[in-house]
């Protein structure tokens, strides 16, 4: 284990405890943080290790909310549909992905950003089992109290947060993270060597599909009310790829911690400049692309310090 | 090695922090603060600014009288705005930060059926009394909410009188279409009106929705005018029903009757199409026409139409009187309930039987109101002229849109 | 006869599809940047052409005339101080650096012009013509006319002239451009300029069709995504092909499967080319 992934691991759990330190608000807001931190934990299994960049996080998203949001509508309880829908996901990212990612560049980035139109267009019109454009309704999980539910969904997406970093930590040190790196770097000479691209990356797009989507689920159940052109959102996909170019693509860490600056950032933005919102986040975007192109962790703090102490 | 990746995670755990670090406002005495979250910006902007008008307004009239009475004494009145840009989940988080930290007393609902259903699940967790001033489609109130109210009756009771009307007044109108926008009340009241067609012996040649944002119409409406139906019926909001308007003047599409919901109603939808406005029938829930006499701050349906032209130097519409007529129920509630108490006005809404401006208002036991009788009209000569109930009605059906 | 006025209304259709796409196609094509801020590029023509009718009565076709220079020299400039930079950095830098772009043009059109829905009414309005029982709008026919001259142009500029067959030379081969002394840089900008100034005729161009709103740019940029996989890139003929391909798909899909499901069409078709024909109908297997 490396130290950064250590690191990691200790920041999660400072996160957890968060109801420490605030009330209900403080809650949906953490929420949320891990939220992100799972997309930007998953974008970067196909995005950072693989070197694919994709755009189906939001359509991963998406179609976990409708799925466990049309389980619970059913009676399934709320674990059993999650599970159902992890292993859906999976599965169905994993016989998706053996298709798309024969693309590489430009077009694999197209393919999968219309993955999400055309699953948002696939739900607009199952009206009868979703809803369609009048949205879907999912009962209250439980009336218990405000603060209980509140903690109950931060627990449970912390929860799922510990889960991904588990497996991507496990996945950077095992055989598939190093296949994966090799596809990075040189992906016809991995495949020369004997190395099963297919197989890796699919297995990698699966991966990044099927903890976004329960996180989806978990939306899903936590909100109430879904309708499509919201949870198939293009800002899903790209906010974590955002977030991972802002911490340092490939370090999970860095993804992470590009999560939790972002969504701070999008929280004081949203709240003192809620017009011009998106236009900050668009010179955040440049800046960052521009002059930081590893990300933050590749900034090293004792240059910084010494530029500083020159200046 | 450990100071960059050291440096980066306090870096984001102190910005992540800093964004909880919100001071609260300090809570005036004498005022009762409403929450009203609007999509000021985005798509739905135009919806929200009519709402805004009707808020300001009674706000404005309240104040004026000295404030709401509350057990004797006078509270101001307060509205707070927050733009969710026409995004729903946007308007789930306001409603909640309105509540929590804001320090709202009560709520309008968001606008719409859609953000309205979304957001009651908010006011219902933290017991606020919301009256959603825009939300017809049943859907939103079929959640067993406790403190949710509405103002608009449901989608059936436009489709029915409507129905009733062409059948009676257009006897050779036998042909069908409905073209629907895929979002909860245009796609709600356009298959209540399919039911209620079926059910009046009219034939359906064609029901079909639009996506959201559709730009470009012109095979959908071929392929109905091919069908040569007798009715063309269309929902949407009032920049898709002016945009198909116009594309099917481009293909020159001609029927008896022509039935649009909810554009015709405002006055921008007529301004904006000009000729092509005319003898198009549309229902809503309420007209400056009506003549109630409410219990209400406002009184007569006239005295209202006057006070909102002498501000705004124009006839209101339904939403606007819908938004007006919100606040008015609040006020009455919570001087009936003599208290702030959230769970005794929200006990005073459910028990009301009163006339007002906007209508006889009674909730349902799911906090919808049921006891409009909601008039069709028909725009003639740029004007909107009432055709039913005939308690105000202003004119006679006139058959044929070019 | 609904069979010819599907097929009439989707080639009417089909050229403006062209004419949205063309721009962003030359600099996909030539630089190999997917320019995402292309649907706002679209929608400030629109805008552009709306002010001028509007406060200064000046009649669109007019506004093509100033709106192509204009488009240019900020499309030139955009790329050479900010898209230069990143001009050989993975897709991913790429993408997501117009995708920020974007969002800050987007938001500024939002901020200025609000997000309502505007019309450019001709008046008099120019009604529509009706042949065998075909009838086709009259402001949409002089749209077409013109995108179909501005992609003529367009096709004689890329034929005829040193600076368009640099442009062509530099899509073909690079590194071989280079060896024949091509300033490769200030094609690349010369490039974009274009795209831009494409773009912003178009705009000027749907302003008389369609509403106009910062809220439709990502309408305008699907289509063009759409348009450039099925035709194929960095070309014209690609971009003309492509249109009306997709055209008579949703306007063909529209009567059989009814409009709510020709938008996921679209999109099926492109995931489709994009794993079977990546270089679409008229294109050259090229870049990744």
């Amino acid at each position: 284990m490396t130290r950064a992934n250590f690191a990691l691991l200790i920041l999660i759990v400072i996160v957890a405890s968060l109801p420490l330190f605030g009330g209900a608000y403080a809650l949906r807001v953490g929420t949320l943080a891990c939220m992100y931190a799972i997309f930007a934990l998953s974008w970067n299994v196909v995005g950072g290790f693989a070197g694919y960049p994709s755009f189906a996080t939001a359509a991963s998203f998406g179609l976990g909310a409708y799925v466990t949001g049309i389980l619970l509508n059913n009676g399934v309880p709320l674990p059993a549909a999650l599970a159902g829908t992890f292993i859906a996901l999976f599965l169905g990212a994993v016989a998706l992905g053996a298709v798309l990612l024969r693309l590489r560049g430009h077009y694999f980035a197209i393919a999968s950003l219309s993955l999400v139109e055309v699953f948002r267009e696939l739900i607009n019109n199952a009206t009868d089992l979703t809803g369609g454009g009048m949205g879907l309704n999912i009962p209250l999980a439980s009336s218990s109290g405000i603060l209980a539910d509140a903690m109950f969904f931060f627990y449970a997406m912390w929860g799922l947060l510990v889960l991904t970093a588990l497996v991507v930590i496990v996945v950077s040190v095992s055989k598939l993270g190093f296949g994966l790196s090799c596809i990075r770097q040189n992906e016809t000479a991995a495949n020369m060597v004997g190395l099963n691209t297919t197989l890796y990356k699919s297995i990698a797009f699966g991966l990044s599909a099927c903890f976004v989507g329960t996180a989806g689920g978990l939306y899903a159940a936590w909100v109430h009310y879904i309708d499509p052109s919201d949870v198939f959102d293009i800002l899903y996909s790209v906010k974590p790829i955002v977030m991972a170019l802002m911490g340092g693509l490939g370090s999970p860490l860095g993804v992470v911690c590009g999560a939790f600056l972002y969504l701070g950032l999008e929280e004081v933005v949203w709240r003192n400049y809620i017009q011009i919102h998106s236009g900050v986040l668009g010179v955040l975007i440049i800046v960052l692309l521009l002059f930081l192109p590893h990300g933050l962790i590749s900034l090293r703090w004792a240059m910084v310090w010494r530029k500083v102490k020159h200046a | 090695m450990f100071h960059p990746r050291f440096g980066c995670v306090s870096a984001s755990l102190l910005l992540a922090l800093a964004s909880f670090a919100v001071p609260s406002p300090a809570s005036a005495e004498d005022v009762i603060r409403f929450g009203a979250p609007l999509p000021i910006t985005g798509p739905l902007a135009p919806e929200a600014a009519a709402q805004q008008m009707g808020y300001n307004l009674w706000a404005e009239e309240a104040n004026k009288a000295g404030g709401i009475n509350v057990g004797g004494k006078k509270y101001k009145v307060e509205i707070v705005y927050g733009d969710y840009q026409s995004n729903t989940p946007r308007s789930v988080q306001i409603t909640e930060q309105m509540i929590t930290q804001d320090n709202v007393n009560f709520m309008f609902g968001p606008f719409g059926s859609g953000a309205a259903k979304a957001a009651s699940t908010i006011s219902e967790k933290y017991k606020v009394p919301t009256i959603a001033a825009s939300a017809s489609s049943s859907q939103v109130y079929d959640q067993n909410y406790k403190y949710l109210f509405g103002t608009f009756t449901p989608n059936d009771t436009l489709t029915t009188p409507l129905t009733g009307i062409i059948k009676a007044k257009a006897p050779d109108v036998k042909k069908v279409a409905i073209l629907a926008r895929n979002d909860l009340f245009p796609l709600a009241i356009a298959q209540e009106m399919e039911k209620s067609a079926k059910a009046n012996g009219f034939e359906v040649v064609y029901f079909e929705k639009y996506a959201i944002n559709t730009l470009d119409h012109s095979a959908t409406l071929s392929q109905i005018k091919s069908l040569a139906p007798q009715w063309i019926f269309v929902t949407g909001y009032i920049n898709d029903l002016l945009l198909i308007r116009k594309q099917m003047t481009d293909q020159q599409m001609k029927a008896p009757v022509v039935t649009m919901i909810a554009g015709p109603a405002y006055q921008t939808f007529i301004e904006t199409a000009g000729q092509s406005a005319e003898n198009i029938s549309s229902a809503s829930w309420w007209h400056p026409a009506e003549q109630y006499d409410g219990k209400d701050i406002f009184g007569k349906t006239s005295n209202f139409v006057k006070l909102f032209k002498a501000k705004y130097n124009s006839d209101p519409d339904y939403a606007q009187a819908s938004a007006a007529a919100s606040g008015a129920l609040f006020q009455m509630a919570i001087e009936k309930a003599g208290s702030l108490d959230r769970d005794k006005v929200r006990d005073a809404l459910a028990s009301l039987d009163v006339m007002t401006f906007w209508g006889p208002v009674k909730f349902g036991s799911n906090g919808q109101i049921n006891s409009l009788e909601p008039p069709v009209f028909q725009i003639q000569n740029a004007k909107p002229v009432v055709l039913y109930p005939d308690a105000i009605k202003q004119g006679e059906f006139k058959l044929g849109v070019n | 006869m609904l069979a010819v006025q599907v097929l009439i209304n989707a080639l009417v259709l089909g050229c403006l599809y062209a004419c949205i796409a063309i721009g962003f196609s030359l600099v996909w094509g030539v630089l190999n940047v997917i320019n995402l801020i292309h649907g706002s590029f679209i929608v400030l023509g629109a805008y552009l052409a709306w002010g001028a009718y509007q406060w200064a009565h000046i009649s669109p076709w007019y506004a093509l005339l100033f709106a192509a220079p204009l488009f240019f020299g900020f499309g030139y400039l955009l790329q050479r101080l900010l898209l230069n930079r990143v001009i050989s950095a993975p897709v991913l830098v790429t993408l997501t650096l117009t995708f920020g772009l974007d969002l800050i043009l987007n938001n500024a059109m939002i901020y200025y012009f609000k997000a309502d829905y505007r019309k450019l009414t001709l008046s008099p309005p120019t009604g529509s013509i009706s042949l065998f029982d075909v009838v086709v709008p009259v402001d949409r026919l002089i749209a077409t006319a013109s995108a179909l001259a501005l992609t003529g142009l367009l096709y004689l500029l890329l034929r005829r002239s040193k600076v368009g067959r640099a442009i062509v030379a530099v899509r073909l081969d690079r590194d071989a451009a280079v060896l024949m002394g091509v300033d490769v840089k200030s094609i690349y900008a010369v490039a974009f300029g274009l795209g831009a100034a494409l773009a912003g005729c178009a705009g000027v161009l749907m302003a008389l069709i369609f509403p106009i709103s910062p809220l439709t740019s990502s309408a305008y940029l699907g289509k063009a995504f759409v348009v450039c996989v099925l035709g194929g890139l960095g070309s014209v003929s690609g971009a003309l092909a492509g249109g009306l391909l997709l055209a008579l798909v949703e306007g063909i899909g529209s009567v059989y499967l009814g409009p709510a499901h020709a938008t996921t069409l679209s999109f099926v078709l492109l995931i489709v080319f994009l794993v079977a024909r990546p270089q679409g109908l008229l294109g050259r297997k090229g870049f990744e």
